[in-house]
């Protein structure tokens, strides 16, 4: 009962900070905004190659990758926040009182998961006007927001670790941004899988940007939808966020001894 | 323990990761109701003690109670109990002054209306009634001070940890907190745990004091008492070298005629002089005047005090709490085991 509440006072002072720094929303979808103009102009002929899926739009193609490219570059920024509240002292300052521990985590990744929601909304209305449908619907819709948010709260807990080790916003943007180029692109998120050289498409099939992505794609294609695909999916990302969060768990209790 | 110790610690040590011995063995106690402080110079391990006693650094060995209370078994129950303002001040620059006080409430288990009330009445006390609703980043130094103290009160705490509270405060503002701090141990019988640099300072709130230095306690007693303990009034001396002398062997030829008047309880050297502490210090300068003339020391000034917390800190340490330190540095906002 008291984690409940002092997560949902943690994650609204959270949002608050968001919503008082809106820029910063912005700033992190400048990228995919970027993507999702250029790309789908520059590859527009893709779908005429031998290997891509037939009468499908490069732009309803790479959609789903954007999407997820946004989610994992978000993620990855988090831990920037606990580097502050640590260095601030403000921490500290939530640790010599009652609140429950494990809130100070969940109240950060809760608001994580809402800010890669609203971007990935925006997103999402900026494909739709330049063409781009989802095939399955609101319920398809609604499903695909939940795995980019829970696909973003997975790797949120990478960085929260990373934040909380190094102590330092530098490392955690750098780390971010050196993994997310090169798994983004040995990902089946911008070209089909048949594309790739044979090691990249190996790379691609650990890769878990590509479960995440291929689950999105095949709910905006039309007759893709695999009840499978989607399980596996959550499955994947069901286990990084295991992961992660057992090793953020661990740093956390490391820190606050 | 008797029932009047709310605070005690025995043999306290810290060792940092990278080997620092940050405290060194220290044991003391706090009385229900007293305004208890620690004085010493930086490094001296003053906030480290404070982590250690609010359960957020975990100590080396020793063993500390608060209110009956294990500080490893039950963290919890003491948490409930104190309040910690910290070295670095704390608020939230994008929240509001009030936001950030009904955060810290709402973390203590505090809510609704009895809270709203309790946040309203302390913003009024610290004087940021007006100041509520702006973003706390906004605030001066003196403001961000005051509402983090406010922050602290919040829960209705029985024990304060106030760590460094004035430093880099300009003299108005430290004297505002002082006559908070002042009238939260007075009027609310709140117990105050207080650290300083500053002799005044503590001089004029602590019923009783700790001076540190080094990680250890090196004198322990009432302001009062402390002083009184040097039995004697501080004559600060400065002295010309005579011709082919050193400044060293100026001293050392002083020393040597102080050592032969009886008068003399101690003498210490100073930054560019000496110090010596003498019983009756009116009666005794001209005796030392005929003295050094005698031996041919040439005297450039000669200043007499009733003894200060400095001269204490002198006595135990051999050096002066330097002015110069007392430019706020941020503290190593670190804790927990690295
Ligand atoms: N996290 C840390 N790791 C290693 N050494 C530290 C750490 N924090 C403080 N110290 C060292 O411990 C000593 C005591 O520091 P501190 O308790 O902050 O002193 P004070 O508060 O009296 O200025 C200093 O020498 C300081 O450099
Ligand atoms: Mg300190």
């Amino acid at each position: 009962m008291t984690l409940l509440w002092d997560t949902r006072n943690l994650f609204i002072r959270a949002l608050k900070k968001l919503t008082r720094n809106p820029i910063l929303i912005f700033f992190s979808l400048f990228q995919p905004i970027i993507f999702l103009v250029l790309f789908t102009q520059l590859f527009h002929d893709f779908n005429l190659l031998p290997g891509f899926p037939p009468g499908v739009s490069y732009l309803q193609f790479a959609a789903a990758g954007i999407l997820l490219q946004n989610a994992f570059s978000s993620a990855l920024q988090s831990g920037t926040s606990i580097v502050d509240d640590l260095n601030s002292g403000f921490l500290q300052k939530m640790l010599v009182t009652q609140v429950a521990r494990p809130a100070i985590l969940l109240g950060r990744l809760l608001t994580d998961a809402c800010r890669v929601t609203v971007q990935s909304i925006i997103i999402l209305a900026l494909a739709f006007a330049l063409g781009f449908r989802i095939e399955s619907g609101i319920p398809g819709f609604l499903l695909i927001i939940f795995i980019i948010a829970f696909f973003g709260f997975a790797w949120s807990g990478i960085s929260l670790a990373i934040g909380m080790r190094t102590r330092s916003t530098e490392t955690v943007f750098g780390i971010g941004f050196t993994l997310s180029f090169p798994l983004l692109f040995m990902s089946t998120a911008l070209v089909p899988v048949s594309f790739m050289p044979t090691w990249m498409q190996d790379v691609s099939s650990v890769n878990p940007i590509t479960y995440a992505v291929n689950a999105v794609r095949d709910l905006s294609l039309p007759g893709y939808f695999s009840l499978s695909a989607e399980l596996t999916a959550l499955g994947v990302i069901a286990g990084i966020a295991v992961v992660t969060m057992g090793a953020t768990l661990y740093l956390f209790r490391k820190v606050v001894s | 323990m008797s029932t009047t110790d709310l605070i005690t610690v025995d043999n306290l040590v810290e060792v940092y990761a990278d080997g620092t011995k940050a405290v060194d063995g220290i044991s003391f106690k706090v009385r229900d109701g007293e305004f208890f402080g620690f004085l010493g110079p930086n490094g001296a391990g003053k906030s480290t003690t404070i982590k250690i006693l609010t359960t957020l650094l975990r100590k080396t060995s020793g063993t500390v109670t608060i209110a009956g209370y294990d500080l490893e078994k039950h963290p919890k129950e003491i948490r409930k109990l104190i309040g910690v303002q910290s070295q670095d001040t704390a608020v939230d620059p994008e929240l509001t002054g009030r936001e950030n006080m009904m955060l810290q409430g709402e973390l203590q288990q505090m809510h609704g209306k009895v809270l709203g009330e309790r946040v309203d009445h302390l913003l009024e006390v610290v004087g940021l009634k007006d100041a509520a609703d702006k973003r706390a980043g906004r605030y001066s130094g003196g403001m961000k001070k005051r509402l983090d103290l406010a922050c602290t009160l919040v829960h209705e705490p029985k024990v304060l940890f106030l760590d460094e509270p004035t430093t880099g405060l300009d003299p108005q503002s430290r004297n505002t907190m002082w006559d908070y701090m002042e009238s939260l141990n007075e009027k609310q019988g709140i117990t105050i745990f207080l650290t300083t640099q500053y002799l005044e300072e503590a001089d004029r709130l602590c019923d009783r004091l700790c001076i540190v230095d080094n990680g250890k306690i090196v004198a322990e007693g009432s302001p009062v008492g402390l002083k009184q303990e040097i039995g004697a009034d501080a004559i600060t001396i400065t002295m010309e070298s005579s011709a082919g002398a050193t400044k060293e062997a100026t001293k050392v030829a002083a020393k040597q005629v102080l050592s032969t008047l009886p008068a003399v309880v101690n003498t210490i050297d100073a930054e560019d002089g000496l110090t010596i502490y003498a019983k009756n210090g009116g009666i005794f300068i001209p005796e030392l005047i005929r003295a050094f003339d005698k031996a041919n020391i040439r005297l450039v000034s000669i200043n007499v005090s009733t003894p200060s917390l400095d001269d204490v800190f002198l006595k135990h340490t051999g050096k002066r709490i330097r002015a110069e330190e007392l430019v706020k540095q941020p503290s190593r906002a670190g804790f927990g085991r690295r």
